[in-house]
């Protein structure tokens, strides 16, 4: 990454916390965390492409997280082996890609529990070791979909449309604290939520009538969370960072 | 990379010129040629990159002018900072159009002026970034700073405008939105005291309960002006300590 390498991040050995971490974005986030020296507590129900990561400053735990039990047992064992937290990204999410009257009530409860309920306790489970620091940054995963909607994903727009406001409001609760709280809200991404919906060859054209002329990337994306987690951000609190290569605009 | 900072004499341009120094070689316009020359000044003896340019962003005429002036070493120009700015307080009962004329002239018409003098050199080389000093006023308003707001909003919708326009042809434009900074346009016009007051009034809206300072902007330009926004574009992002969320 070069000159693009973010500055601004704890390599001291703190932990940074990264739930969903075993694919798509977060498990972009988690390698880019590492490749710039730092800590990464990575949870996800499975491991999946972590298995291979083999680094001393990466520490798996299986964990969903509904389980608030089970998250507050890793976030104490994590800032006691690595002497603190310094952020979160609850980024684990799950998206049904069915029609408004076809979302069954199963699915929305989980999808809601998940995306929305699963960032609300992570906080709480993470947020003393937070306070205990001082500091800290939390990010949360918000969508262009919840401003601007779109089809066969009510489920998912309801949860993210939450997440907005989840944010907000942490982030005012905690404004004086020096713990900041922010969203990312990404346009199409090319990973595996929208690859099991769309065909290859969709997501390509999607990409290439877009601005940049492109899809964008999990790397375009952890950039973004790095920086919001970074002391690069130190005034940047409430907000919401919009990583869609300029195609929705207001 | 050569980047053109306007307004880099003080506040946020200053420091967002020192800050990208270390990396790039920094022009610094400002209509004040002594502060910019004593910004590059500061740049050249800490071992990097800087030359100081004189320019009114507001005057077509002062705009060539400084595009004539900056020199070859420094060309072409790959990133732009749009953030001349000028600030005056009335209510709009009482804005003159004077008053006025500087107010939008220097934060809308000097962002056009600007970008179209330097865009060619970036669309040549297919690649460029921008980066438009926007605010918290671009979304919200506030009482006595008509003339400011409307600019601010302005910068806001020009910046999308710029961004639909040149995203396809590899240039990314965004916006940085600060809220309260700790700077002189902040203090100007005010007695010390008078300054001091308007600071805690400030402070006490503020979640985070304190200014930011020009540091923290300059980091959130250095962000957008880098790989790291490689997908983001017509965005405008607010170091703000949580004032205005949307």
């Amino acid at each position: 990454m070069g000159e693009s390498l973010q500055k601004g991040l704890d390599t001291s050995g703190l932990a940074y916390v990264v739930t969903g971490a075993g694919s798509g974005i977060n498990l972009a986030i988690t390698r880019a965390l590492l490749a710039a020296g730092c800590t990464v507590a990575a949870w996800d129900v499975k491991a999946g492409a972590l298995a291979a990561e083999k680094s001393a400053r990466l520490h798996f735990t299986a964990i969903d997280v509904r389980d608030k039990a089970a998250m507050v047992k890793a976030a104490d064992e994590s800032a006691t082996r690595c002497g603190g937290i310094a952020g979160l990204v609850a980024g684990a999410g799950v998206m049904v890609h069915a029609p408004f009257l076809e979302i069954s009530e199963a699915d929305f409860d989980r999808t809601l529990a998940i995306n929305l309920k699963g960032p609300m306790l992570t906080v709480q489970a993470v947020l003393p070791h937070l306070r205990a620091a001082g500091k800290g940054s939390i990010v949360m995963f918000a969508s262009m979909l919840a401003r601007y909607a779109g089809l066969n994903a009510g489920d998912y727009i309801a949860s993210k449309g939450g997440v907005l406001g989840l944010a907000r409001t942490l982030a005012l609760e905690l404004a004086e604290t020096g713990i900041r709280v922010n969203t990312v809200s990404p346009m199409v991404i090319d990973t595996p939520m929208p690859q099991a919906v769309y065909s290859r060859e969709r997501m390509e054209a999607r990409g290439k009538s877009s601005p940049m002329g492109r899809l964008g990337t999990v790397d375009d994306v952890a950039a973004g969370v790095l920086f919001l987690l970074s002391d690069d951000a130190s005034f940047v609190t409430g907000q919401d960072l919009r990583v869609n290569g300029g195609e929705r605009l207001f | 990379m050569n980047v053109l900072i306007t307004g880099g004499g003080s506040g946020i341009g200053a420091a967002t010129a020192k800050r990208l120094a270390d990396r790039h070689v920094v022009v610094i316009a400002d209509r004040n040629k002594a502060a910019a020359d004593a910004v590059a000044a500061e740049i050249v003896s800490a071992g990097g990159k800087a030359i100081a340019v004189e320019v009114d962003v507001s005057s077509a005429v002062s705009v060539k002018a400084m595009m004539e002036a900056i020199p070859g070493v420094a060309r072409p120009l790959g990133g732009l900072f749009n953030n001349a700015g000028i600030n005056i307080r009335q209510p709009i009962d009482e804005i003159t159009e004077l008053g006025w004329d500087a107010v939008v002239n220097t934060h809308v018409k000097g962002v056009l002026l600007v970008s179209q003098a330097v865009l060619p050199e970036m669309l040549a080389a297919k690649r460029g970034v921008v980066v438009n000093t926007a605010s918290d006023y671009s979304i919200i308003g506030a009482p006595g700073l008509g003339a400011y707001c409307a600019a601010k909003a302005a910068v806001y919708s020009l910046t999308k405008v710029m961004a639909m326009e040149f995203t396809s042809r590899g240039i990314r434009v965004n916006a940085v939105g600060p809220g309260p900074i700790d700077t002189p346009m902040l203090r100007a016009g005010r007695a010390p005291a008078e300054a001091e007051a308007r600071l805690e009034m400030h402070k006490a809206k503020i979640p985070m309960k304190r200014m930011g300072r020009p540091e923290e902007v300059a980091a959130v330009v250095d962000f957008l002006l880098s790989e790291r926004a490689s997908y983001i574009a017509g965005q405008i992002i607010h170091p703000n300590g949580g004032l205005v969320m949307w």
